[in-house]
């Protein structure tokens, strides 16, 4: 029996494309597209601005939209009207603005911790480790970060339970007869957040003193600037970039955790994000409060880092030049 | 004969002609709708995973189950999907169900469809809160009620005995409670009805006033306030907490699992509901629905099932007989304490939450 091989057009590999590129539709269609330079920019920006009103901004507008309705979700056959009860609602009672400020207050103290607490490890990281060595110590920093925000706050109630490991070790030693109730306390919360927000502390930290070179410090002590003095006029200001990025980075985060204030918080931490949710999971429809809330909340914390980049400037103006 | 050459690129293509092909169903048909589906929103461990494994082989119908820890959250993501839910089947408290019926939101619930309906107690099954307009909207599953939760090692009996313990200077720091819930019971305590039946507004605002400031003195005392059943169980077996107001059902599974807890109703009073699994109103699959609900109610076994999965009281006739000694007693309740507990009721729903949520956050924020 014989037997005879026929190549089809797969084994082709110009088979299809010869095809494509002499179809006369597809010949059409991007022959206009790409026809002019401003057509192939347009062409090439439209994933990226897509993704940013659609992805991005599209539910920001809607929220808006929602923070503006008189009622939402609707049942059926209701409808709703526009009004600005939601809005005012919040200047109206302690309920909402208390927890409001307290958060930006909280978020402002955890920035700075995170800042005074990363600070030396980014400082460590970037000038003392060996430049070969670094990315295993930024691997072993960053192993923590690799599972999720829940995993690692329920990490931390096992460390700061009542039978938590700290108190365990504390009884051990015989420090203690009776366990510290570190959990749903102020501190819990912020041990919690400090601990979740470092990475984004860090790593901008770490950038910026990566980059100053060795030598303006070297110049600076053959010059005879002790080792605070060095650090205060040439390392801390070449970090600025650093520390601007992290603390905005940080801020923005940590006004906006929900789950970690939910399971670590006490009663009397409750934030900002906790009330937003409590309009959306109580049954009524109270969708516009939370969106008001919400959209608060945004334009305050984009309000406070807009004026703290001002404050800390750029290119040797502003704080720390 | 011919013989074809199968190339890299030609295996390929094929693959993902094939995987398309496949794909395809799932792309213009959601899983939800899938006609071999049935979508259950409903708490955790409600549904026994051997019950699951059970239905799915014998029926060939996927149980896709999303679970749910709040009847308020429940209920505003069904409006939110308003007239195209993505459930059949929903897990309503018996006093919530007028809020769902309302709003257009389940079915009525059509008995001769379920030929095992007769399988649920009739105590469940013909009590007076079944019948909304008429009609009947849920099959009675689980029963639970508020109680005072305690550990057995640490605090007596004796002291459980009255709601007065948790707010006692002894155990402050120690305990913890649903806010929403338990300002229902504080209104019992504070000798008001926490159901508001026959109130009107001055009468309603004061029982809440007079709970919410009661919450906020004593707010000190109060070591946390939660929200999930999963989350007291770990704050006792942790000891952060020695007591607290509890659902009866996470309480009952500690004291299966041999953790030192004890439950009661104190002799100040407290609530009872019972969960339903209620036919949305066009879900997508109301008759897989069905055909899930009567093989539940199918065997008194799987009633105790999910007595053991969840901790909560089974509504099925018989499901008791099931159960070992530890697990009917985990769940059981003395006759003064029965005595002491009533139900919840809907009927003044609408004047009572919307006194009471403003209450709730106002003592959080105080």
């Amino acid at each position: 029996m014989s037997s005879k091989v026929t190549p089809d057009s797969g084994s082709d590999p110009k088979g299809f494309w010869s095809w494509l590129v002499t179809n006369k539709i597809y010949q059409s269609v991007f022959g206009f597209l790409l026809g002019t330079p401003k057509r192939q920019f347009f062409l090439l920006a439209f994933i990226p601005i897509f993704w940013a009103l659609f992805a991005n901004l599209g539910p920001l507008l809607k929220m808006l939209d929602i923070s503006f309705y008189e009622a939402y979700p609707l049942s059926v056959g209701k409808e709703s009207s526009y009004s600005l009860a939601a809005w005012s609602e919040f200047f109206q009672s302690r309920v909402y603005y208390i927890p409001f400020f307290r958060t930006l207050a909280f978020s402002a103290a955890l920035t700075f911790s995170a800042l005074i607490l990363t600070y030396p490890v980014a400082y460590f990281l970037a000038r003392h480790v060996p430049q070969n060595r670094q990315m295993f110590f930024l691997l072993i920093v960053l192993i923590p970060f690799w599972v999720g925000e829940i995993i690692r706050t329920y990490a931390i109630m096992i460390l700061l339970g009542n039978n938590g490991a700290v108190n365990i070790v504390l009884k051990f030693f015989g420090l203690i007869e009776q366990p510290i109730p570190f959990m749903y306390t102020s501190f819990s919360l912020s041990f919690g957040i400090v601990y979740l927000v470092s990475l984004y502390m860090l790593l901008p930290l770490y950038s910026s003193l990566e980059k100053i070179p060795s030598n303006m410090n070297e110049a600076a002590a053959d010059l005879g600037a002790g080792a605070w003095r060095r650090f205060w006029k040439i390392t801390l200001p070449l970090s600025k970039d650093g520390i601007t990025a992290g603390c905005v980075l940080v801020f923005l985060i940590s006004t906006g955790f929900y789950a970690t204030p939910v399971i670590l918080g006490g009663p009397s931490s409750t934030l900002f994000s906790e009330v937003i949710a409590n309009t959306f999971s109580v049954a009524a429809d109270r969708w516009p409060s939370g969106a008001a809330f919400s959209s608060i909340m945004l334009i305050t914390t984009l309000t406070l880092a807009a004026v703290f980049l001002k404050i800390m400037g750029r290119g040797g103006k502003g704080l720390l030049k | 004969m011919i013989k074809k050459l199968i190339t890299r690129r030609k295996l390929l293509k094929t693959g993902a002609a094939a995987t398309t092909i496949l794909a395809a169903p799932s792309i213009f048909i959601p899983a939800y709708a899938a006609s071999k589906t049935v979508n259950v929103w409903t708490y955790a461990n409600f549904l026994p995973d051997d019950f699951k494994e059970e239905f799915e082989r014998d029926t060939g119908i996927k149980i896709r189950e999303r679970l749910v820890d709040d009847q308020g959250k429940q209920f505003n993501l069904l409006v939110a999907e308003a007239n195209s839910p993505t459930a059949d089947i929903v897990t309503i408290a018996g006093h919530r169900f007028r809020q769902f019926i309302d709003s257009e939101l389940v079915s009525p619930l059509d008995v001769d469809r379920l030929k095992n309906w007769d399988k649920v107690n009739t105590v469940y099954s013909e009590a007076d809160w079944t019948l909304v307009n008429g009609q009947k909207w849920g099959v009675p599953i689980l029963a639970g009620a508020e109680v005072l939760a305690y550990n057995s090692d640490i605090v007596s009996a004796e002291e459980a005995r009255s709601w007065d313990v948790i707010f006692s200077d002894k155990y402050a720091g120690q305990n913890a409670y649903i806010m929403q819930d338990f300002m229902s019971i504080v209104m019992l305590y504070l000798g008001y009805d926490g159901n508001m039946i026959g109130y009107d507004q001055a009468k309603a605002a004061e029982a809440v006033n007079a709970a919410k400031a009661f919450l906020i003195e004593n707010k000190p005392k109060v070591r946390k306030y939660y929200d999930s059943g999963a989350e007291f169980q770990q704050m006792m077996i942790n000891q952060d907490i020695s007591l607290g107001m509890a659902w009866s059902g996470p309480v009952s599974k500690l004291i299966m699992d041999g953790f030192p807890a004890a439950m009661t109703i104190p002799k100040e009073g407290s609530y009872g509901f019972v969960y339903n699994y209620n036919v949305t109103k066009n879900g997508p699959n109301s008759d897989n629905a069905y055909i899930l609900l009567d093989a539940l109610l199918a065997r008194p076994e799987i009633g105790a099932n999910m007595t053991k999965a969840s901790g909560f009281i089974s509504t099925f006739v018989g499901s008791a007989d099931h159960l070992t000694d530890i697990e009917r007693a985990a769940g059981s309740f003395t006759q003064e304490e029965l005595d002491a507990l009533q139900f919840f009721r809907a009927d003044n729903n609408e004047l009572k939450y919307s006194l009471l949520d403003p209450a709730v956050e106002e003592v959080k924020a105080a």
